[in-house]
């Protein structure tokens, strides 16, 4: 007798212990050590006794079948066949998924959590920054053409971020004004002190408004989606929640707590065939997304500005793919297989990762500091 | 959805609506009945209809389990409808993805006379030979246009790159040609890909240096050892072609250039146990593809042959995917691809994994593997566009002083589609490799309902073989998509 696990459920070995992924479910089953021995011999195809209680409950709970041969069960799937490297077969295009747009570096607040005071954050992406850099801001109509051009490359949303948007309010507006219509999804971030009803009117429709906060009482709104800066020893108890997410902001990395989200088994999310599968080759975050900064410098990320892929000040910004692909694509595809901890994690594909924030903490690009998981041992420390 | 069995009595289907195959059985067909239907009945309905034929365990799995499956299809609206493309459709996917190779056929002359050339009276459908050679003037524009598509294409493809290919006949009788169009390719553009397909039998070492100096992709038609190869590749007075064609390619192999390829091609009557033998021989360069000799529409080269010939042919392929895979080590580590990788190695890695899952086809073109016209452009000699080097000259698709004619395209792709009436119902619609040249005849598009009449068998056995192999070899299956090594990883 054999057991095998559905299609849709997809054995992740580390180390040391393994998990079950329910694909279409969205569940994750951590194994201990004899249930995944157990499991991995199941989809290698050893025989076992159909009596095992765990395989029976496995079945009871719709995650696999016993069968009296070994058969063959490919995984579920999705999206086009694999491209092998053949000279004959074209390089398809870029796949963008996401592009912060940082249209302005001025502000006239001093946030302590700023990206100007070099802190460390765990969400600085999808909050206001300004940064120390006296290069000339591109001009609106370099950014017009930049939508264009991210149009063309059919990039699906756009993240609208500065500076504080709102001390230019109409070049805000006139980009903003441009992109609707170009994109599956537009998003702007302002600070909560820069908002005003006329503004949010003006929003209406065209995008929507990240607004970033340092008073978790003020989330009220359910029409808007809220950035919550927070001390990492004030720590909630998720990463997001309805309408927010939480932004860490990490004094020392030793200050962190063993049931801090950003470290513990909460930085789990659920799984969705399309995002899971796409982690098996790209990174969860970096993976086909792109930044450009308000001085025309592309990047891979709007915390991560010392990678830079070249600007497009004066030159298309398709001309920057084909100069650094194989760079872009590194970054790309910087997947948690190729992490120092989480290669062998049975986790790493339902995991979130900030390769920005893991980077200032560690010094390497590849390092992993945020995690209190030991898959050597398979123990939450 | 389409059953079948492996070898090992295991049922499998194929679930065309999503894409991908799945474990069967008989309870999960008897349930699959039940809730397919209009209104289908509760859980405990199809379990007490079902119960005198299969045990409650199963029935009940089997119900919850497709039902689950069922999440994985996309809802309405969440795909666009089928429709017949506008210029924009067309402008917009070629800007994107077209535009891959541009293909010369420098001359319709040809110093050979292959048995199963589709210029031969074989295929009633193709032009027939002649002497007929493109002039620069007509490459050039051909070559402009080109690189004005390219240049246009660039915001919406950066990565995209050039690729010419010389095509025949046989393009080295016009090798002046190619080497007029490689020089001013390399003074006026940039970084291309130059392929050539020649028969080998004037590859003498001038050219051949040329060649390796302008890094071009040499493939070069061989069939096997010398009585294989000799049997079909004949020169016009019937003289085998072989040793020629060796001494020509030899200084290339000991000059150890790595971008030469065989393309060997097959028919009932070649002994493939020998072929692969050869293709195996140090100094033979390594096997791109191997292909059987088209039957495509309108083909009476297989009317020769006998139903022994059929019989003996499939039993030889047979003795070779056993001998293969009781060696698969050997071809696992080899340093080359011989022609029985392409028969057997890869075949069953492509049935398993070679179909787009879950999201649906194309709106504009639905239906089997053809390509937009204008994803490749194939110029005859007379500077006049085809979507590719094998359908009938019928079909144009512009020329080399208008371009692209979008118009043409759009009527093209229509008549096509109409023309694929069958395949809305079949069950292995997403699984199809046919495009244009299975259907076109001279000056028609035949329909799928006439071409595709035992597709669906076809292809069961098709799956049967892939998963009778997965069976026993599914390290090897999986090695072949680079997408499963991270997944198993310390398994």
């Amino acid at each position: 007798m054999y057991f095998r696990l559905n299609p849709e459920c997809y054995l992740i070995k580390g180390r040391k212990l393994g998990a079950i992924f329910d694909l279409i479910d969205g569940t994750t089953y951590a194994l201990d050590h004899g249930e995944t021995e157990l499991i991995n011999n199941c989809e290698n195809n050893i025989q076992i006794d159909k009596d095992n209680d765990t395989l029976k409950e496995l079945k009871c709970i719709r995650l696999g079948n016993f069968y009296d041969n070994k058969i063959y069960v490919p995984k579920l799937k999705v999206g086009s066949p694999f491209v092998k490297d053949d000279p004959l077969v074209p390089l398809y295009p870029p796949e963008i998924h996401r592009a912060f747009l940082e249209i302005n570096n001025s502000c006239d607040r001093e946030c302590w959590y700023c990206g100007y005071h070099g802190v460390k954050r765990s969400l600085g992406c999808m909050g206001c920054n300004k940064w120390e850099n006296n290069d000339e801001p591109l001009g609106i109509e370099r950014w017009r053409e930049a939508i264009n051009e991210l149009e063309d490359l059919d990039c699906r949303e756009i993240i609208i971020t500065g500076g504080d948007l709102a001390l230019a309010w109409d070049k805000t507006v006139e980009i903003l004004n441009h992109a609707v219509g170009r994109f599956r999804q537009i998003y702007l971030i302002m600070h909560q002190e820069s908002l005003s009803s006329e503004k949010m009117d003006h929003l209406e429709d065209k995008a929507t408004l990240i607004v970033q906060t340092e008073r978790p009482d003020s989330t009220k709104s359910n029409h808007l989606r809220y950035l919550v800066v927070v001390k990492s020893n004030e720590h909630k108890s998720k990463i997001k929640e309805d309408n927010t997410i939480y932004d860490y902001i990490i004094a020392e990395e030793n200050s962190i707590s063993k049931e801090h989200p950003l470290t513990s088994k909460k930085k789990l999310s659920g799984v969705n065939m399309f995002k899971f599968l796409s982690h098996v080759e790209y990174h969860p975050c970096l993976g086909h997304s792109l930044t450009i900064c308000n001085n025309g410098d592309v990047t891979p990320c709007p915390m991560m500005r010392n990678h830079c892929f070249g600007n497009i000040r004066d030159k298309p910004l398709y001309s920057i793919f084909e100069d650094s692909w194989e760079r872009i694509n590194q970054f790309w595809k910087l997947n948690l297989d190729r992490i120092e901890k989480c290669t062998g994690c049975e986790f790493r594909y339902s995991c979130s990762d900030c390769r920005a924030l893991e980077e200032r903490l560690t010094g390497k690009i590849d390092g992993k500091a945020l995690c209190n998981y030991n898959p050597r041992e398979g123990i939450w420390t | 959805m389409i059953e079948f069995r492996t070898k090992n009595g295991n049922m499998y289907a194929w679930d065309n609506e999503v894409g991908l195959f799945i474990p069967f059985s008989h309870a999960m067909r008897g349930v699959l009945n039940k809730i397919s239907n209009h209104n289908p009945p509760s859980r405990e309905e199809v379990i007490w209809q079902l119960k005198n034929e299969f045990p409650e365990e199963d029935v009940e799995f089997c119900y919850d389990w497709l039902n689950k499956w069922n999440r994985i299809k996309l809802k309405k609206p969440n795909y666009p409808e089928i429709h017949d493309p506008d210029k924009g459709d067309i402008e917009k996917y070629l800007l994107k993805r077209g535009f891959t190779q541009l293909l010369l056929g420098v001359t319709e002359d040809c110093n050979l006379r292959c048995k199963y050339c589709i210029y031969s009276d074989f295929y009633k459908h193709s032009r027939g030979y002649s002497e007929k050679y493109m002039n620069f003037f007509t490459a050039k524009k051909a070559i402009d246009n080109y690189f004005s598509l390219l240049e246009m294409g660039k915001r919406f493809n950066p990565l995209r790159r050039p690729t010419i290919g010389f095509y025949g006949g046989e393009p080295l009788l016009n090798f002046k040609l190619i080497e007029k169009c490689v020089n001013y390719i390399e003074q006026n553009y940039y970084k291309t890909m130059f392929v050539m397909t020649t028969n080998g039998c004037l590859l003498d070492e001038e050219k051949a240096k040329w060649l390796m100096k302008h890094d071009f992709m040499i493939i070069v038609s061989l069939d096997g050892p010398e009585q294989e190869h000799n049997r079909n590749r004949i020169y016009a007075n019937g003289r085998g072609t072989f040793k020629d064609i060796m001494k020509n390619i030899r200084p290339i192999m000991k000059a150890d250039y790595k971008k030469i390829y065989s393309l060997p091609v097959y028919d009932w009557r070649t002994d493939i146990l020998k072929q692969e033998e050869f293709f195996n021989l140090k100094d033979i360069p390594q096997t791109m593809a191997v292909s059987q000799v088209s039957d495509y529409a309108g083909s009476e080269y297989y009317d020769q042959f006998t139903e022994e010939d059929r019989v003996a042919h499939f039993s030889k392929i047979e003795e070779g995917k056993i001998q293969y895979y009781q060696n698969l080590d050997h071809h696992r580590f080899k340093e080359k691809n011989t022609p029985f990788d392409a028969l057997f190695g890869t075949a069953p890695g492509n049935e398993l994994f070679g179909s787009i899952s879950i999201f649906h086809s194309d709106p504009i073109r639905p239906f089997t593997s053809a390509c937009i016209p204008g994803t490749k452009i194939f110029v005859d000699v007379d500077g006049i566009y085809h979507l590719c080097e094998r359908v009938p000259y019928s079909f144009p698709i512009g020329n080399v002083d208008e371009g692209l004619n979008l118009d043409k395209i759009i009527k093209l792709i229509i008549n096509y589609n109409k023309a694929m009436n069958k395949c809305e119902e079949c069950k292995v619609s997403r699984k199809c490799n046919f495009c244009y040249q299975m259907f076109m005849t001279d000056c028609t598009i035949s329909n799928s309902s006439e071409v595709c009449n035992e597709i669906e068998t076809l292809r069961k056995n098709s799956f049967s073989s892939a998963f009778s192999i997965a069976e026993k070899f599914p390290d090897f299956i999986e090695n072949s998509n680079p997408r499963h090594m991270n997944i198993k990883k310390y398994r």
